[in-house]
């Protein structure tokens, strides 16, 4: 899976390998991400986006490949001397020195001139904004304040790259958006190339520049937010990012511009035509609750489906409403506001209106969902 | 929110019968320190403060200074060579290195102390094991005099205390973030710097406990300088049995028994102050 950077290469990981014993943590990864790109890792835990950012940082040694960073090899390189900046999802601020010391250190160890080391760290605790907390103790912080000491603590070394290990986990939600924001403007403000590691894909879409989504250590995707929703590569991609319908496997069938989808025990369905499949080819359809609907009463168009429903799970804004489709099994549908809970009550009968235009159509063997 | 605690006085029992037991000795002694000594008689005559002013005398005070030093050399070499040990056995990557040092660190506590003294004077002795290979080697032509010294005094307990020190500094080492020492790396410390500026700053809180429980607890040895030190060298303890015990003067004894005990209490309230202070100063969670 390769995706091209616009600019050149900040970090270049080149069939980056780590095995555990017999076990394979990262497979073969390679990957470059561009001077001042903002790249997630993203994955189920166990899927070795940690590992390999443990790789970069210089905790772990690759089994294979090399690690390149502004075109130096730094493979072999000790942790101490790569001059990576990174911010941990436990913080690791030292509990023992004030916010001040906290951030000064990294400038410390580079025996900078004392005036220096102040200036600087200033300058960070402004863009932090963590003014008046200089002479603080880690541990009298809050969470969010914690979560900025460890960011000015590793942009303040002006680091080649900017490591993020899961720095959000921590947090509670509301504090959580606030410091995607955070990221984001620090992001714009330093221009520091940035990977940022996670498991949950609402952070990635909305930080990231490109994902890296991972599974089992190996690369599944490498694409833009939007790509990544739209035109997932695989099933383990379609099914992790965002919600999905996973529609059975069904045979593709092709007759001049027309397309249809054959489901065993659910008959036909109409299928945009535009795919690439032969006729006869085994594929699975993936479709997002956003496309699909309650039918409007007495509409007759194609792919219309019926089922019960089973449950409604009220967001607030929408309605996420599960429906036992014959021969589909259970379907999401995303309705806006919580009508629905009153016109259509759990084990009411429901006609839904599949809208396979903008379904992801896959070769069955793709569509193995692994997660 | 109240709890009912059912078996609260039938388990508080215990802990209230040894301390009745212990201010009753305790009482006991005061009791003795404050009486006459009728030379030639385990009785004792009446009441008098004369074994007090007795203590001001210039070789009483040395015994307690040099019990003092003793202790605090036996703490801080205990320190020096617990660390170390204590280091190799948290950070081990192998189980069975980890679990060889346990059992060669922890072992010697279950040795009694006499048999432990024991073995130190084989070792120490003129014809003892050192001296005796330092002299294979045509390293020294006459015997080392470490027996009856100081020097042996304090060698035998370090080794007596260093399974307690080494059991606190490994808890406190267990307990240190290793994401911090990553952190310190990855800003740019090298191991060395990660060592001093992290590792050793954040094992404080046991370094200071370890010190202070191994000075308390050599403040009160007592068969060690018995025998290694062999009346040539004293500490408070020696003392107290050569009054008690020698001379059968007991109210002497129970005065420079209650002196000692102000003493080594006046002292871990010193230590603990200290060191409260710097903790706070520190403020390691």
């Amino acid at each position: 899976m390769t995706a091209t950077s616009p600019a050149p290469a900040a970090v270049e990981l080149v069939r980056v390998r780590k095995d555990f014993g017999s076990a394979v943590g990262v497979a073969d990864v390679s990957l470059k991400i561009g001077q001042g790109e903002f790249l997630t890792l993203l994955g189920p835990s166990g899927c070795g986006k940690s590992t390999l950012l443990g790789m970069i940082a210089g905790f772990l040694t690759p089994t294979a490949g090399k690690i390149v960073v502004d075109g130096v090899d730094i493979t072999d390189v000790e942790p101490y001397r790569r001059n990576i900046g990174m911010v941990f999802q436990s913080y690791a601020l030292f509990p023992h020195m004030n916010v001040f010391d906290n951030i000064a250190f990294g400038l410390r160890m580079r025996k900078l001139p004392k005036a220096e080391v102040a200036g600087e760290v200033r300058r960070a605790i402004e863009m932090m904004k963590l003014g008046g907390f200089e002479e603080r103790r880690v541990s009298q912080l809050s969470g969010g304040q914690q979560q900025r000491v460890a960011l000015a603590r590793a942009v303040v070394i002006r680091p080649k790259v900017l490591l993020l290990d899961e720095p959000l986990s921590a947090l509670d939600k509301n504090l959580r958006a606030q410091m995607q924001v955070e990221l984001s403007e620090l992001h714009r403000k330093t221009g520091l190339t940035t990977i940022f590691v996670t498991h949950d894909q609402g952070e990635a879409l909305s930080l990231s520049d490109r994902i890296v989504v991972m599974n089992r250590g190996e690369v599944q995707q490498v694409a833009t937010p939007i790509e990544l929703y739209r035109t997932p590569a695989n099933g383990f991609v379609a099914s992790f990012i965002g919600e999905i319908n996973a529609l059975p496997v069904a045979r593709y069938e092709r007759d001049g511009g027309e397309a249809a989808l054959v489901l065993p025990g659910a008959g036909r369905l109409v299928a945009p035509a535009e795919g690439n499949f032969a006729h006869g080819a085994q594929v699975r359809a993936f479709l997002r609750p956003e496309h699909v609907r309650p039918a409007l009463p007495g509409e007759d168009r194609p792919n219309i489906v019926s089922g019960v429903v089973a449950a409604h799970i009220y967001q607030g804004s929408h309605t996420i409403t599960r429906v036992e489709v014959d021969g589909l099994g259970l379907i999401e549908t995303r309705v806006t506001g919580a009508d629905i809970v009153g016109t259509h009550p759990v084990g009411a009968p429901i006609a839904l209106v599949l809208d396979l235009g903008d379904a992801v159509m896959l070769a069955a063997n793709a569509g193995r969902i692994d997660a | 929110m109240t709890h009912r605690r059912p078996f609260f006085i039938t388990f508080l029992a215990p802990a209230v019968v040894t301390a009745v037991i212990l201010a009753a000795a305790l009482f006991e002694v005061l009791q003795y320190s404050v009486r006459e000594f009728v030379p030639g008689s385990l009785n004792v005559g009446g009441f008098t403060l004369e074994n007090f002013t007795r203590i001001n005398r210039p070789i009483y005070w040395w015994v307690l200074l040099d019990t003092f030093y003793i202790s605090l050399l036996t703490a801080l070499f205990s320190l020096l060579l617990s660390y170390p040990v204590a280091f190799a056995l948290v950070r081990a990557r192998r189980d069975w290195v980890r679990s060889l040092l346990v059992s060669l660190s922890i072992t010697p506590l279950f040795t009694g102390e006499i048999v432990r003294t024991f073995s130190w004077m084989l070792m120490l002795g003129s014809d003892g094991f050192i001296n005796s290979m330092l002299r294979k080697l045509s390293l020294i032509e006459m015997p080392l005099q470490i027996m009856y010294t100081r020097l042996g005094v304090v060698v035998a307990l370090v080794q007596f205390s260093m399974p307690v020190m080494i059991i606190l500094l490994a808890t406190a080492i267990s307990h240190v973030d290793r994401d911090c020492e990553k952190a310190a790396a990855n800003l740019g410390a090298s191991p060395g710097a990660v060592f001093w500026r992290i590792t050793l700053p954040l094992t404080l809180p046991g370094i200071l406990s370890g010190i202070v429980v191994v000075f308390a607890w050599t403040m009160s040895a007592f068969s060690t300088p018995q025998l290694i030190g062999g009346g040539k060298v004293l500490m408070i303890s020696n003392l107290v049995y050569l009054q008690g015990f020698s001379v059968l003067n007991l109210p002497f004894a129970a005065t420079l028994s209650l002196i000692a005990l102000i003493a080594a209490l006046g002292s871990l309230v010193l230590m603990k102050s200290l060191t409260g202070r710097l903790e706070k100063r520190l403020a390691v969670r």
